[in-house]
């Protein structure tokens, strides 16, 4: 008998072991592409920087001096732009599914809506807003990459917003509401003070998200070679001018590429990175 | 005592009620207009898109001519492209991104589970602008000179299946777009699931682990099951998030538009298309062809996250939420 | 039943000490529904002015549900509503017209759990205040502090007024929250379990605090605990199931018990 119970355990415990190396080699090649990518990134990347890189324009093609300048400070404009429109009804949308239709019929339906629009290829966002502003305004232009933009931020700030005004304790509320004090007034100042770092932990990773993001511009915003801050033309921006350069047979042009998608790739880091360490002090301070 | 409270209430009574009534019906709005952002998002595709489905009707669907001097449009090369790309990706990523989620769930000492698990979500978010980029100047030159004249010498010739590994050592083509993009969904898949098990009760857990299970026997007889849909609804959101993915294989799909049977070869996806020729379509008909390729892309899309939204709610319930 | 004679015998007056007071609130076939669940039954019940009252029973009673309409928070939860009448100095605040923050600037409450808000200590006690009246930094200092000493809590924390309410202590958080409501000068302060998230110092400090306070506001507290019902109050009120069974004095309610049921839940049969 108890021959039988050990080899049967001997058995368990093999078929344990290999699933447990395998999970650890999938992990080992998981992490191995991810690391040789970002290896890749800032090799490529730090050996195409150079002070140029924020004093130039984009240059023509062939030429082997220039930077990006217009690139970045229209990448800037434009993303700045769409936080400024997106986060705010952002906000209103998430309170209202979390303070008015919570538990309602309603409040499901748009909830399952707002997920749909965050998963959703952000080239389907970018072509809605090229039927929606650009058609009709006649030509590509800043204002109509930051409203595609605007669109990817949207539901990413609508979830957040939802979910931590949803935890803040109803009891907290009430006891608001036991003073007197009306329900705009206790969702405004007591509440979004409650949910303020998780809410603007939620905004930050919108930010991150629509850095690094082209398809959308390629509709809307499309590129510009030169200077220009006039959002009702076209823009220069970073995510589409590496996507030029790259595909491009110029040499310099795919160092430049490089060089851009360094900088996105530290920027999305840094404030990916920060959001979540706020959030992470914020919440200790509080327990 | 309290007079001075009960003087005042009057006039700020007023203002509190057309404060509420303002406030309800600013947040109301915005959160309809997340509702028609969709519907609208949805109509005006298919609207830009009508002339194309007119002019075509079914046959766009199928047809797998893509001429725009002739103005003759058809979806098949994109439709298939788009299908294979992330049928490659799927199978790469899905078993990877389950080992990962298992070992950052039950295997790796309790000290590296965070730190890990916050690396692989910080990854989930780098833009595929970078994937692609690594894909054209990394990968596809070095699979072009060094893995597929292996494959096409020695994969090639087998009777069937062979067909899928024959062709010229491009590098670039369908191949090496499902790889780039397996690599760049296995993050986001693995930080699903590897959430969707750590919902799972630890005194459940510890219950079988009491009773002598291994981990494997663990995670087989008890994670798994409990967490069986919700699984299968982040396998669907990563499926989704590959369907409609632009820049990470638009540089290494190669832009043909024709299918082959051969995996090395280069083709299109809808994605691709769009992305690397709204910039050229200049006649009507074209832009509608195009537009009505997004919107295919976005009926697709949605019935893909419809489907993971319902698997993932399943597990909601189960949690009493 | 030698813990609450030892209990009733050293705090609250024998019932021939008790000068009889008029009634602060009065609820005349009270009742109130859960969606289509009656959760309380025809209810008529006095609450003496300046005194305190408990109300104990039963998990699910209605305690809390019974106290929870005198200041009508209910009306924020569709499918809860209350019928029949209470009325508070005449009126009746069960009356749609009764302007809700006129209310709850007469009838203030506090909660289980202390809950105050994301603010600094004197931003809390500032903030109900400054909903109804504009006062200058200086007089709002100085009504900051009486509410805070009125809860016993000044002498802990005037030199922290600026620091955030939620580094105080969970006792020190419920006083707190007893200075927030006072601050507005009420009437009728309800107390909701208000000990039953703290440790015994603390729930002795506040229990201290009510035999002070209630010499200046009705008090109307809901407890599980029949100690501290004994301890605390002078009349008591005992429900079963949506109904009230008993209500009188409280050393007699727990010595000479006239009903069967009340007379079991005390001496634990039940409940």
């Amino acid at each position: 008998m108890a021959t039988v119970a050990d080899r049967l355990f001997l058995r368990r415990r093999i078929v344990n072991g290999v699933s447990l190396v395998l999970s650890g080699l999938a992990t080992l090649f998981g992490m191995f592409w991810l690391v040789w990518i970002l290896w890749t990134t800032f090799t490529k990347g730090v050996d195409a920087m150079s002070l140029q890189l924020f004093t130039e324009m984009t240059p023509p093609p062939g030429q082997d001096t220039g930077g990006l300048l217009n690139a970045i400070a229209g990448s800037l404009l434009i993303s700045g732009l769409a936080v400024l429109m997106g986060a705010p009804i952002g906000v209103a949308a998430g309170t209202y599914l979390a303070e008015y239709v919570n538990h309602r019929k309603l409040g499901e339906v748009i909830r399952f809506v707002n997920d749909i629009l965050l998963s959703a290829p952000s080239i389907v966002l970018g072509l809605f807003v090229y039927t929606v502003v650009v058609r009709t305004t006649g030509g590509f232009s800043g204002f109509a990459g930051a409203v595609a933009l605007a669109f990817i931020v949207l539901p990413v700030v609508v979830r957040t917003t939802d979910e931590m005004l949803q935890l803040v304790p109803t009891q907290m509320r009430e006891a608001a509401l036991s003073l007197g004090i009306p329900q705009w007034k206790v969702t405004t100042q007591i509440l979004y003070r409650a949910a303020a770092p998780g809410v603007l932990t939620g905004i930050l990773l919108a930010l991150a998200r629509i850095s690094g993001e082209t398809a959308p511009l390629l509709f809307t915003a499309f590129n510009n070679q030169y200077w220009s801050t006039d959002m009702t033309g076209a823009v220069a921006n970073l995510p589409v001018t590496i996507f030029q350069f790259a595909l491009s047979p110029f040499e310099y042009w795919n160092k430049l590429a490089w060089a851009g998608a360094f900088l996105i790739t530290v920027f999305v880091l840094l404030v990916s990175i920060t959001a979540r360490f706020f959030l992470l002090r914020k919440k200790m301070s509080h327990d | 005592m309290p007079a001075a409270a009960a003087q005042a209430p009057a006039a700020p009574r007023l203002l509190d009620n057309l404060g509420d009534w303002l406030f309800r019906n600013i947040v109301a709005v915005a959160g309809w207009f997340v509702l028609i952002t969709l519907v609208l998002a949805a109509f005006s595709m298919y609207w830009g898109g009508r002339e194309a489905f007119s002019e075509f009707g079914f046959g766009f669907l199928v047809s797998t001519q893509w001429d725009p001097v002739r103005e003759q449009y058809g979806a098949l090369v994109a439709i298939y492209g788009t299908l294979v790309t992330t049928a490659i990706a799927m199978i790469i990523a899905v078993p990877v991104s389950f080992g990962i989620a298992l070992f950052l769930t039950e295997v790796a000492p309790s000290w590296i589970r965070q730190p890990l698990g916050s690396a692989i979500e910080l990854l989930a978010g780098i833009p595929s602008i970078i994937y692609g980029m690594w894909g054209l100047f990394v990968l596809a030159p070095l699979l072009g000179n060094h893995v597929y004249p292996w494959v096409d010498e020695h994969l090639g010739p087998w009777p069937v299946l062979g067909a899928l590994f024959r062709g010229p050592p491009l590098g670039i083509g369908m191949l090496t777009a499902g790889i780039v993009l397996a690599i760049m969904v296995i993050p986001f898949i693995s930080s699903v699931m590897r959430e969707v098990f750590l919902t799972v009760p630890t005194r459940l857990k510890e219950s079988a682990y009491a009773l002598g299970s291994t981990t494997t026997e663990v995670v087989w007889d008890i994670v798994l099951p409990y967490t069986r849909s919700a699984v299968i609804g982040g396998v669907f959101l990563g499926m989704g998030r590959a369907l409609g993915e632009t820049m990470a294989v638009t540089f290494v799909l190669g832009n043909a538009h024709r299918i082959s049977a051969s995996l090395l070869e280069p083709g299109n996806s809808i994605a691709a298309s769009v992305a690397n020729e709204f910039a050229e379509a200049t006649t009507p008909m074209y832009q509608s062809a195009l537009l009505a390729l997004g919107f295919l892309l976005f009926v697709v899309t949605f019935v893909v996250l419809s489907i993971a939204k319902l698997m993932l709610m399943q597990l909601k319930k189960r949690e009493g939420k | 039943m030698t813990d609450l004679s030892i209990a009733i015998n050293t705090s609250v007056p024998a019932a021939a000490e008790l000068a009889p007071r008029a009634a602060k609130l009065s609820a005349r076939s009270l009742a109130f529904h859960y969606g289509d669940f009656k959760a309380i039954k025809d209810i008529n019940l006095d609450v003496p002015e300046k005194r305190v009252t408990a109300l104990i029973g039963p998990s699910g009673c209605g305690k809390s549900t019974l106290l929870r309409i005198f200041n009508r928070i209910y009306s924020i939860y569709p499918g809860q509503r209350a019928s029949g009448e209470v009325i508070l100095d005449g009126e009746n605040i069960l009356d749609p017209k009764y302007p809700l923050n006129k209310l709850r600037s007469k009838v203030g409450m506090v909660f289980q759990k202390p809950v105050p808000f994301p603010m600094s200590i004197h931003d809390n006690i500032a903030y109900g205040i400054g909903h109804y009246e504009k006062l200058s930094k200086a007089d709002m200092a100085v009504r900051v502090e009486e509410a805070l000493r009125q809860a016993a809590l000044w002498d802990e924390v005037k030199d922290k007024l600026k620091q955030n309410a939620l580094g105080l202590s969970g006792g020190q958080q419920q006083r707190l929250c007893i200075a927030r409501a006072v601050a507005l000068k009420p009437e009728v302060i309800l107390f909701d379990e208000p000990t039953s998230a703290l440790d015994p110092i603390a729930t002795g400090k506040i229990e201290q605090l009510i035999a002070e306070l209630k010499q200046q506001f009705t008090i109307l507290i809901v407890t599980h605990n029949m100690q501290q019902a004994a301890r605390c109050s002078d009349y008591t009120a005992f429900m079963y199931l949506g109904e009230l069974v008993e209500h009188g004095v409280t050393s007699t309610l727990f010595t000479k018990p006239t009903k069967q049921q009340t007379e079991d839940y005390i001496t634990g049969r039940f409940g």
